[in-house]
C-alpha cells in the first residue's frame, strides 16, 4: 500500500528534484561568476570596492535565505514582477555570491604574492598575472571549502518552497496533502533524495580536486 | 525614503514583538542542541562502537538533508504516530536537532585538534579519564570551538524563520502579514531583513567580546568555517 | 642490590602492532638514586618509561613501586607517586603556571587550595620560576616549559620521576638551565629515572648509566666504568656516535 503510493508519486518527486537541480545550478553559477568578480575585486581594486565588498557581503549574509526569498519575489516583484524560479535564483545566487566570494577571496590571497611579481617580472600584465598565474591556483584551492558551499544551497533550495517553486519540498507537500497519510514515509524518502544527492555532489567534487591536484600543492585531497 | 521611515514608525512595534518569539525558539534551540551536541561528542570521541556508529550516522542524516524536510518530517509527519507537536515545539525540536549535529562537529573537531600529550600528562598525573575530560580537555576545546560555535550560532538564528513555513508568528510571519495589510511587501520585507542584520550584527559583537575575554595565549584558533 | 629497591622492573615486554618493542626489561631503581637511560632512538626507551605507570601496559612481566605492584586497579593513586617530565613539556596550555603545578595536588590528592598553593610556590621557587606564576606556558621559553613541568611533577611529593628526553626539544642554550635543575634534584637525593644524552648531566649526577637497544638492555654500570671502557663493542660505538653530535652541536 504504501510502496503502491510511493511508486505512483515518485514521478512528481524526480520532477520537483529536476526543478530543484535547475535552481541549485542557476544559483551557483550566478555565485560563482559574481563571487569571483568580487573577490578579485576586493583584493587587487581600489579600497571603495572592497568596502563595498564587505558591506555587500555583510547584508546577504545577515538576512535569513527565507525573508531574501519573501523579499525578492513580493518586495521586487511590487516594482518588477518575477517568477518565483527567476526570484529564487537571484534571492539564493546573491547570498552565495557572498559566501563564494570570502571563498575565494581567501585562497587568491594564499597564493604567493611572489610568483605574480615574477609574472610581472617577465612583462605579464596584471591582469594576465591574475587570470594565468593567481586564479588557476586559486580555483584549485577553493575546490575544498566550494563543496561545502555546494551542500549549504542545495539545502536552501528547499527554501525555495515558501515562494511557490514546485521544488522538491513542495512536490512532497503537494502528495502529503492529497494523500491525507503516508506523510512520514513521504519526508523520508525525500530526505533521501537530498542526501543521495549531496553525497553525489560531494564525490564529484573530491574526484575533481583529485584529478587537479599538482605535485608540491598541498590542497585537501593531496595524497602525497 | 521619508515614506518609509514613516512606514517603519507605524509597524516597527508590531514587528518588534515578533522579536520575543524569535529570540526565544533561537535561545530554546540553541541550549537544546548544544545538549545534545555534547552526548553525540561523546559518542563520536569517545563511545563504544555501536554508539559511535550512531552518533555518526546521526550528524551525517542532520547535516545531509534540509532543516525544512526535518521540520515538516516532525510537525506534518510525527503526528501520524500520535506526536503532536505545537509549531513553537516543533520548530525548537527541528532547529535543536539540526544544530546539535553541527555543533557536535565542531566539538569534535576542537577536541581532535589538541595535542595528545594534554590528555596524556593528565592521565601521568595521576587525574582519571573523567577530570581530565572536565578540567583539561573541555576547557581548551571550549575555548577553541567559541569562533565556530558563534557561527553556528548566527545560522540558526537566521534559521528560526524556517518556523514562518509552519505558522508560527515570529518576525518573518509577522513581516507577511504587514504586507498583506499594506501591500507594502517591499518595505515590510525590507524592515524585517534590518532587524535581523541589527539581531545578527548584536550577536556576532558580543560572540566575539566573548571569545576575546576568554582568550588565551597559545589557545587561539586557527580555520575556518563555511556556513 | 638491596632489599628493598624504590622501583623494580622484572621482565617487562611489550608489543606494537606484531614488533616486540621491549624484549624483556630487569633492573631496580634505589631510594635516592639516579640512573640515565641511553641508546638508539626507536629501541623502546620512552616505551619503557610508559609501561612503568602503565600509560602503555606491558604485555607481560610486571613492575613493583615500594612493594606495591602497579596494575590497573588503583591505578591513578600510583601514578600519582610517580612524576613525569615529558619531551614536549606538555604542560596544560589553558592554566596559568600556578595552576599547572596546583590542578593534579588538588583533584588527585585532595589537597587543599592553600596546601596546593604553598606546595606549588616553594617548588616554582626551586625551579627558579617565582616571578612567572600567572604566565601562561605560550609566554615562556621553552627552558621555563620545562623547569615549569619539573615543578608540576615535584609538588605531587612523587617517590620517583621519570624524564623522557627532557632537554630534546630545547634550543641548545637552553638545555643548560634545565640540566642544572635536574642535577640539583638529584643531589637533593630524588630517586630518577632519566631517557636523555646530556653528558654533562650523566657524568656529573648519575649514579648508574642504562645502555639499551633494540628492546633489551645491553649492558649497565656506573659512568666512569661504562664511559670509559664499555664491555660491549655497539655499546662504544654509540657513545662515538653521540660525542660526534654533541660536537657538531
Ligand atoms: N603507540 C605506539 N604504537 C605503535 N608503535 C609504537 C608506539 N609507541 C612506540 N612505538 C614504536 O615502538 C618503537 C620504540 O619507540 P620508543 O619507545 O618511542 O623509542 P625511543 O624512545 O627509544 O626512541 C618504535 O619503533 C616506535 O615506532
Ligand atoms: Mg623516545
Amino acid at each position: 500500500m504504501v510502496f503502491d503510493t510511493l511508486v505512483a508519486e515518485f514521478p512528481f518527486l524526480l520532477r520537483g528534484l529536476w526543478i530543484g537541480i535547475q535552481l541549485l545550478a542557476a544559483l551557483l553559477a550566478l555565485g560563482f561568476v559574481l563571487g569571483i568578480t568580487l573577490a578579485v575585486m576586493s583584493v587587487y581594486g581600489h579600497w571603495s570596492l572592497r568596502l563595498f565588498a564587505v558591506v555587500f557581503e555583510r547584508i546577504f549574509r545577515g538576512i535569513p535565505e527565507i525573508v531574501l526569498l519573501l523579499l525578492f519575489f513580493y518586495g521586487i516583484g511590487e516594482l518588477l514582477p518575477l517568477s518565483p524560479f527567476v526570484a529564487a535564483v537571484l534571492a539564493l545566487g546573491l547570498r552565495s555570491t557572498a559566501y563564494q566570494a570570502q571563498i575565494f577571496r581567501g585562497s587568491i590571497q594564499s597564493v604567493a604574492g611572489g610568483e605574480v611579481m615574477a609574472a610581472r617580472a617577465l612583462g605579464m600584465s596584471r591582469l594576465g598575472a591574475i587570470w594565468h598565474i593567481v586564479l588557476p591556483q586559486a580555483l584549485r584551492r577553493s575546490i575544498g571549502p566550494w563543496t561545502n558551499e555546494y551542500s549549504a544551497e542545495l539545502k536552501a533550495t528547499s527554501l525555495a518552497y515558501v515562494i511557490g517553486v514546485v521544488e522538491l519540498t513542495r512536490q512532497a507537500s503537494y502528495i502529503v496533502s492529497n494523500l491525507q497519510g503516508n506523510t512520514l514515509t513521504v519526508f523520508a524518502v525525500v530526505a533521501a533524495m537530498y542526501f543521495v544527492v549531496n553525497r553525489l555532489g560531494n564525490a564529484g567534487l573530491y574526484a575533481l580536486e583529485r584529478r587537479l591536484t599538482i605535485p608540491g600543492f598541498e590542497g585537501r585531497g593531496a595524497e602525497s | 525614503m521619508l515614506e518609509f521611515i514613516e512606514f517603519g514608525k507605524t509597524w516597527m512595534p508590531f514587528l518588534l514583538e515578533g522579536v520575543g518569539v524569535t529570540l526565544g525558539l533561537w535561545v530554546v534551540a540553541m541550549v537544546l542542541g548544544f545538549c545534545l551536541a555534547l552526548l553525540l561528542v561523546w559518542g563520536r570521541v569517545y563511545a563504544a562502537k555501536p554508539i559511535y556508529l550512531f552518533a555518526t550516522a546521526y550528524v551525517e542524516v542532520f547535516r545531509g538533508t534540509p532543516m525544512l524536510v526535518q521540520l515538516f518530517f516532525i510537525y506534518l509527519g510525527l503526528p501520524e504516530i500520535g506526536i503532536v507537536l505545537a509549531p513553537f515545539t516543533a520548530a525548537a525540536v527541528a532547529i535543536g536537532l539540526n544544530t546539535a549535529a553541527y555543533q557536535a562537529e565542531y566539538f569534535r573537531g576542537a577536541i581532535q585538534s589538541l595535542p595528545a600529550g594534554q590528555m596524556v600528562a593528565a592521565r601521568a598525573m595521576g587525574m582519571s579519564r573523567f577530570q581530565a575530560l572536565r578540567d583539561i580537555i573541555l576547557p581548551q576545546a571550549g575555548r577553541r570551538v567559541i569562533p565556530q560555535w558563534s557561527n553556528e550560532a548566527i545560522v540558526e538564528l537566521k534559521y528560526t524563520s524556517i518556523a514562518y513555513a509552519i505558522g508560527l508568528t515570529e518576525l518573518t510571519a509577522r513581516a507577511e502579514q504587514v504586507g498583506y495589510q499594506t501591500f507594502q511587501f517591499l518595505e515590510a520585507f525590507t524592515l524585517v531583513a534590518i532587524i535581523y542584520l541589527v539581531l545578527t550584527g548584536i550577536v556576532a559583537q558580543s560572540l566575539d567580546f566573548l571569545e576575546r575575554k576568554t582568550r588565551i595565549p597559545g589557545l587561539t584558533y586557527t580555520g575556518g568555517k563555511m556556513e | 642490590m638491596s632489599d628493598n629497591p624504590i622501583l623494580s622492573v622484572r621482565d617487562v615486554r611489550k608489543t606494537y602492532g606484531g614488533v616486540e618493542v621491549l624484549k624483556g626489561v630487569s633492573f631496580d631503581l634505589e631510594r635516592g638514586q639516579s640512573k640515565i637511560v641511553i641508546g638508539p632512538s626507536g629501541t623502546g626507551k620512552s616505551t619503557l618509561l610508559r609501561c612503568i605507570n602503565l600509560l602503555s601496559p606491558p604485555d607481560s612481566g610486571n613492575v613493583v613501586l615500594d612493594g606495591v605492584t602497579v596494575e590497573e586497579r588503583g591505578i591513578n593513586q600510583i601514578r600519582a607517586q610517580i612524576g613525569f617530565v615529558f619531551q614536549e613539556f606538555n604542560l596544560f596550555t589553558h592554566l596559568r603556571v600556578l595552576d599547572n603545578v596546583r590542578l593534579a595536588q588538588r583533584n588527585v590528592l585532595g589537597r587543599s587550595k592553600q596546601e596546593a598553593t604553598r606546595r606549588a610556590m616553594e617548588e616554582l621557587e626551586r625551579v627558579g620560576l617565582s616571578d612567572k606564576l600567572e604566565a601562561y606556558p605560550a609566554e615562556l621559553s621553552g627552558g621555563q616549559k620545562q623547569r615549569a613541568s619539573i615543578a608540576r611533577a615535584l609538588a605531587m611529593d612523587p617517590k620517583l620521576i621519570l624524564f623522557d628526553e627532557p632537554t630534546s626539544a630545547l634550543d641548545p642554550e637552553l638545555t643548560g638551565e634545565v640540566v642544572q635543575v635536574m642535577k640539583d634534584l638529584a643531589n637533593a637525593g630524588m630517586t630518577m629515572l632519566v631517557v636523555s644524552h646530556e653528558m654533562g648531566f650523566a657524568r656529573a649526577a648519575a649514579d648508574e648509566v642504562i645502555f639499551m637497544e633494540g628492546g633489551v638492555i645491553v649492558e649497565q654500570g656506573p659512568p666512569s666504568t661504562l664511559f670509559t671502557c664499555p664491555e660491549h663493542a655497539r655499546t662504544s660505538q654509540f657513545l662515538r656516535m653521540i660525542s660526534h653530535e654533541h660536537q657538531e652541536a
